[in-house]
């Protein structure tokens, strides 16, 4: 399939930030496109409960509220295409985005919503024992080491919370964090410093995760004495925060050290017709209501682009 | 009864009457003894069975009824097969909870329209397989990636009347935990010779099915 395909506007990504730009962009009577690699709902139709989204008293499962938006977006004429965005071409005026399916998708604006996923580590052992004790997903996975040690990487607010869900199930939790306290909220952090299977492993740098078919320890030194010892694990549940979808765009638009899109108050990157929104974007906040919020902008902005210069 | 809220009963009415085609059988295979999930499973099947007139719960025991346990290939409970206008070889073993829950709902309606929302090109590919295909998902129930890889699995069975599809509840069925060194979910093994990690996108998949059925 190496067709290409028109569209007024096209928008990578449909979780809330892309499905909301959809809404309105196919609300406003422009042509749209959402590809989306995965499901429609993006981070949201995997959270379990939303309490903190405006209109549902009660929370809301994140399934069910992927499941409305989405509805919401297609009702209002926007195509959702299954395929993975893997390259962008700008030729004058159009952006050019080629799919994993081999066909293209062409349109003068273009609005970028690729959020965010969780950081890797990079160290050696983290990608060869995946599935086997190294584990992004706590609530998943904690199961499979009832009774035995596991480790936590990081010292978020994530990190700590998961080492708390943890020790429920496991034998022990040891957090290792690179500095010598933690940067999660002082409400998390007292119910963890109250519970006994949880250890700490202050200013540590992470060599590596050791085991051959699974694993079996984290390999640290110590930031001050620069000792080396291995850490007893049979699980490694790794917390260190998260990192933009923004590889697409690099070199096409302006992005912080991080890799997050800088945009001005209307969305617009440093290229011309090129717009992101969601956890993409460099902000302070990252949930749905800022997402849907900065959406709402970036679509209307799109369009006033594309009348301007029509 | 009573494991649903009754907000969520109207919902999945409203759902079942504007979505369902054709009658889906709920097949489900149990045993008297030793099995601690099958009790719970069995509630949830009869209510979700009482929501609509097209939903029929049929009830079997794992050891009297051989007949059937052949015909629809069970060989561990609680096991649920679902049935619509065909078999299309939907399989779920263990409590379809938690998560969960929403694949068996996706999948009840798919099996009744006899069709799924896979792309054009994933079907005609899928209806192209002419050597039988074995897929399990091991899944947690807390496991919120695990839908997608299920339900990226029932829709392949669905799809095509070569493929096969188990989901297969982890907690519940520890020596296949131990042979196939599950320790991460969703798991995906296919035929025994592929196997691989995490949700896929729905093109990735797809290609590991074929690449089974070479
Ligand atoms: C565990 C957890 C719990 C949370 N709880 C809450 C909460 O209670 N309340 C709240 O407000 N927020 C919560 N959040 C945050 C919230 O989920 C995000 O802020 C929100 O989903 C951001 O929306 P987005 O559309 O920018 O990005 P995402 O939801 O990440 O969606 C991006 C989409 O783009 C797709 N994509 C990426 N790259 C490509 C590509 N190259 N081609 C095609 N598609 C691509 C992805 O598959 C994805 O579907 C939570 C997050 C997590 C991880």
């Amino acid at each position: 399939m190496s067709e290409t395909r028109n569209y007024d506007i096209t928008i990578l990504g449909a979780g809330p930030a892309g499905l909301t730009a959809g809404l309105y962009a196919g609300r406003g009577g422009l042509k749209a496109a959402i590809i989306e690699k995965m499901m429609p709902g993006g981070l949201v139709a995997n959270t379990e409960r939303i309490d903190n989204y405006p209109g549902f008293p009660e929370g809301i499962s994140g399934y069910e509220l992927a499941q409305k938006m989405e509805q919401q977006t297609r009702k209002f004429g926007a195509e959702i295409i299954s395929a993975q965005a893997e390259n962008i071409i700008s030729e004058g005026k159009y952006q050019l985005v080629k799919l994993s399916d081999g066909s293209t998708v062409k349109s003068r604006a273009l609005i970028v919503a690729t959020g965010a996923f969780p950081k890797t580590l990079g160290v050696s052992g983290e990608k060869e024992l995946l599935g086997k004790g190294v584990s992004y997903c706590a609530v998943c996975d904690g199961a499979f080491f009832k009774n035995q040690p596991v480790a936590v990487l990081g010292g978020g607010d994530s990190a700590v919370q998961e080492a708390i869900y943890l020790a429920g199930l496991v034998s022990k939790v040891t957090v290792i964090h690179r500095r010598n306290a933690l940067r999660a909220a002082d409400s998390i952090q007292k119910i963890a410093f109250a519970n006994k299977k949880i250890a700490f492993a202050w200013s540590k740098d992470i060599l590596s995760i050791e085991g051959s078919s699974r694993v079996s320890g984290v390999r640290v030194m110590d930031k001050q004495t620069l000792k080396e010892e291995v850490i007893p694990a049979s699980g490694a549940f790794i917390y260190v925060g998260y990192q933009p979808n923004s590889e697409l765009v690099k070199g096409i638009v302006n992005t912080d050290q991080q890799g997050y899109i800088i945009t001005d108050d209307k969305m617009a990157t440093s290229l011309q017709g090129i717009y992101a929104c969601g956890d993409v974007r460099q902000k302070l906040v990252r949930q749905i209501s800022g997402a849907v919020g900065d959406a709402a902008t970036a679509a209307i902005a799109a369009q006033q682009y594309l009348e301007l210069n029509a | 009864m009573g494991m649903l809220r009754e907000e969520d009963q109207n919902h999945l009415r409203r759902e079942f009457s504007g979505k369902l085609v054709n009658p889906v059988k709920i097949v489900f295979f149990t045993q008297k003894l030793e099995c601690m999930y099958c009790q719970p499973t069995e509630e949830i099947l009869t209510e979700i069975a009482s929501l609509s007139d097209k939903l029929i719960l049929e009830k079997h025991d794992l050891l009297e009824d051989k007949s059937l346990v052949d015909q629809y290939g069970i060989d561990k409970i609680p096991g649920i097969a679902l049935i619509g206008d065909r078999d299309y070889g939907v399989r779920f073993f263990g409590v379809p909870s938690g998560f969960e829950f929403t694949s068996l709902i996706e999948d009840i309606i798919d099996v009744s329209r006899g069709t799924t929302g896979l792309t054009l090109d994933s079907r005609e590919k899928l209806k192209k397989i002419a050597k039988p295909v074995k897929i399990q998902v091991f899944i947690t129930p807390t496991c919120p990636y695990c839908p997608a890889a299920v339900r990226m699995a029932h829709q392949a069975a669905i799809e095509s009347d070569m493929v096969t599809a188990h989901m297969v509840e982890s907690a519940e069925f520890p020596h296949l935990v131990q042979k196939y060194g599950v320790m991460g979910v969703p798991k995906v093994i296919i035929n025994e010779t592929i196997q691989f990690e995490g949700a896929q996108p729905e093109p990735v998949f797809i290609n590991h099915i074929l690449k089974a059925a070479e």
